[in-house]
């Protein structure tokens, strides 16, 4: 055995009981770590593929706001400084015109994957005695499938009954729950913005797992809802899904220039959400690194409180022809191996944890509705556990060795030890 | 000539240690050095030892200069070629016997085998048979300075520095090491031991006696 790992192992093995503190520092660090990244991350992952499922990778809207300033810039240029302290907003588009001809100049996009055309407006939708408002989304099925996923998330998969049923809707399993809807088949009134009644069957159950779009979403023939809105071959949006998610922004933003109309990406959609993951993740990294650091203190701790016992030691060691870089070696091993052993066994605390969060089975409901919890099981939280508690493990060990190194023996040999 | 000093000097703060030493120890020698304390005989030791750099003069191994830089060379000499007793055992309390005995060998890359052979040999020979596993807490004093001795010679050096290697046992002990001593020297083996006590001294081939960091006879 190496002389560095045989000594080390030796002077640690007496050590046992600050030693395994330590070590269960480094593993509760990394369990933990592993745990909570597993949570957190797997949460998140899973809001943002069923947001951006169920909703779009872009939409493509009607401008939303106006640009005070448009008069000024049109007369002086865009250079112009100026405090535009009010504007009457010109005319709100509210519709896409010529989305047809958008449809078709992107049909050939290879970042493309389909789009499909909306006509979206808010209803309110009665069943008995209770009534609800809803976000009524004209579609048209065989587009729609390309451009989202929206089968998926059927509960009988009936969406071509919108097109063999014109008078037929899909309805959120929440707002179906709300109003006391437990089977396809009943059938619903609904009131349009100019007071037109309209009675429609529920063909089938949307269930995407996202409270806010369960709750209020109701799909309905593009057809029909153009009838019910008096909006005759009109539509307001446009939904767009690409090839790559993570090119999403950028593709929108050209869709804006080119086409004028205003197209958001899921990153903008979702940006608050986003946002707060960001802190979210910050907040748990905090904590972790909080109990990494505890742990390599005790580990610094052990490795002082050895050293300045261990002065003669060094001094014979030193004496016997072991070098200064040997010296360091030796005390940063034993850092290192509790290091290591608290990263193999937070490893296994943290596949325990995983297994039985796992296992947990609860009804959650809040920004999404889940059965226990949706873990990301990345085996590179194991990796980047270990790496981080060895790192900390030899940065807390360092600096005793350091200093056992630059022990000068004759002056140990002089005061006798 | 295994060992020489030429000259030697050593300033602490500023104070004469050493005030210009020479010594020439060739293989076969069993030199005592004698001297009152804070006489400079132990700092003669750690310069001869390589532990420590002298202000000035020299210091020869095997007729080479030794360049006191170079820790390299110093560490490697000193594991193979010089062989340290002190007052106390300075022995690791965590290792048995035989692994502090081993633990010069492993670092000389011994191998596993012969290093083991080695220990038990030496231990043995000075009266350790049986007792190689045990941690120096469950020794006697002459036992622990006796696995100390056998540190020493872990590495077969050509000489043995002692610094007052009895002057922490009882009679019945130091009699013991110094016969080891003895038998070591008889065959051939260079030592340098520096004692207070005269008659440890006297059984030794030659006597310095050091008086104000000068070897006055």
């Amino acid at each position: 055995m190496n002389s560095i790992v045989f000594i080390g192992l030796k002077l640690l093995k007496e050590r046992k009981r600050q030693a395994l503190v330590s070590v269960m520092g480094v593993a509760i660090g990394v369990a933990a770590y592993i745990a909570m990244s597993s949570i957190m991350n797997g949460f998140q992952k899973y809001f943002i593929k069923q947001a951006v499922d169920v909703n779009a990778h872009i939409t493509l809207k009607v401008e939303e706001a106006d640009d005070p300033d448009r008069i000024l810039k049109a007369a002086y240029g865009s250079d112009i400084i100026a405090d535009v302290v009010g504007s009457k907003p010109k005319e709100l588009k509210d519709k896409i015109t010529e989305y047809k001809q958008i449809i078709k100049r992107y049909d050939n996009d290879p970042r493309i994957v389909g789009i499909a055309p909306h006509l979206t407006g808010q209803v309110i939708i009665t069943y008995g005695t209770k009534e609800k408002s809803a976000t009524m989304l004209g579609i048209e099925p065989a587009p729609e499938r390309a451009a989202s996923v929206v089968d998926e998330y059927l509960e009988y998969g009936d969406l071509d009954k919108l097109v063999s049923d014109r008078n037929s809707i899909v309805i959120g399993k929440i707002l179906a729950r709300d109003l006391g809807i437990r089977e396809r088949g009943k059938k619903v009134t609904l009131v349009s913005p100019s007071g037109g009644i309209y009675t429609l069957k529920v063909v089938d159950f949307f269930n995407s797992g996202i409270t806010s779009i369960d709750q209020s979403r109701v799909y309905i023939n593009l057809r029909t809802l153009q009838a019910i809105l008096d909006k005759p071959n009109q539509v307001n949006e446009l939904i767009i899904r690409v090839k790559d998610v993570n090119e999403a922004d950028v593709i929108a933003d050209q869709m804006t220039a080119d086409t004028g109309y205003y197209a958001e990406s899921w990153q903008e959609a979702f940006g608050n959400f986003l946002q707060i993951f960001k802190m979210q993740h910050w907040m748990t990294y905090m904590i972790i690194f909080a109990i990494l650091i505890v742990s390599a203190f005790g580990i610094f701790n052990i490795m002082m409180m050895t050293v300045l016992e261990k002065k003669k030691d060094i001094a014979i060691m030193k004496a016997i022809g072991y070098e200064d870089s040997e010296i360091t070696k030796i005390f940063v091993s034993q850092g290192l191996l509790v290091g290591v052993v608290g990263a193999v066994a937070g490893s296994l605390i943290g596949f325990g944890l995983q297994e039985w969060l796992e296992s947990l089975d609860f009804e959650l409901q809040g920004l999404m509705r889940v059965s226990g919890f949706i873990l990301d099981r990345d085996p590179y939280y194991f990796l980047y556990g270990a790496v981080f508690a060895i790192t900390f493990s030899f940065l807390a060990s360092f600096y005793p060795s350091w200093r056992a190194a630059r022990l000068f023996p004759v002056d140990i040999f002089r005061s006798g030890g | 000539m295994i060992l020489e000093g030429r000259n030697i000097t050593k300033d602490l703060r500023e104070n004469p240690i050493l005030r210009g030493i020479s010594i020439q120890i060739d293989s076969g020698d069993f030199v005592g050095i004698v001297g009152a304390s804070g006489s400079g005989k132990s700092t003669l030791m750690y310069i001869l030892g390589l532990l420590d750099e002298p202000t000035s003069g020299e210091v020869l191994m095997d007729d080479k200069v030794i360049d006191f830089r170079d820790k390299k060379l110093l560490s490697g000499l000193r594991n193979k070629k010089i062989g340290f007793v002190f007052q106390f055992h300075y022995l690791i309390a965590e290792l048995s016997a035989l692994e502090n005995v081993l633990v010069p060998m492993i670092k000389n890359g011994m191998n596993k085998e012969e290093a083991h052979e080695r220990c038990y040999n030496l231990l043995s020979g000075f009266g350790l048979k049986g007792k190689e596993d045990r941690k120096p807490y469950q020794l006697s004093g002459g036992e622990q300075q006796r696995v100390a001795v056998a540190r020493a010679l872990a590495n077969d050096p050509e000489i043995i520095l002692a610094d007052e290697p009895t002057g922490n046992l009882d009679s019945k002990n130091s009699r013991i090491v110094m016969d080891i001593f003895l038998e070591l020297n008889h065959k051939g083996r260079a030592i340098l031991m520096i004692t207070h006590e005269i008659e440890m001294a006297e059984e030794t081939n030659r006597v310095y006696e050091i008086k104000d960091g000068l070897i006055i006879s």
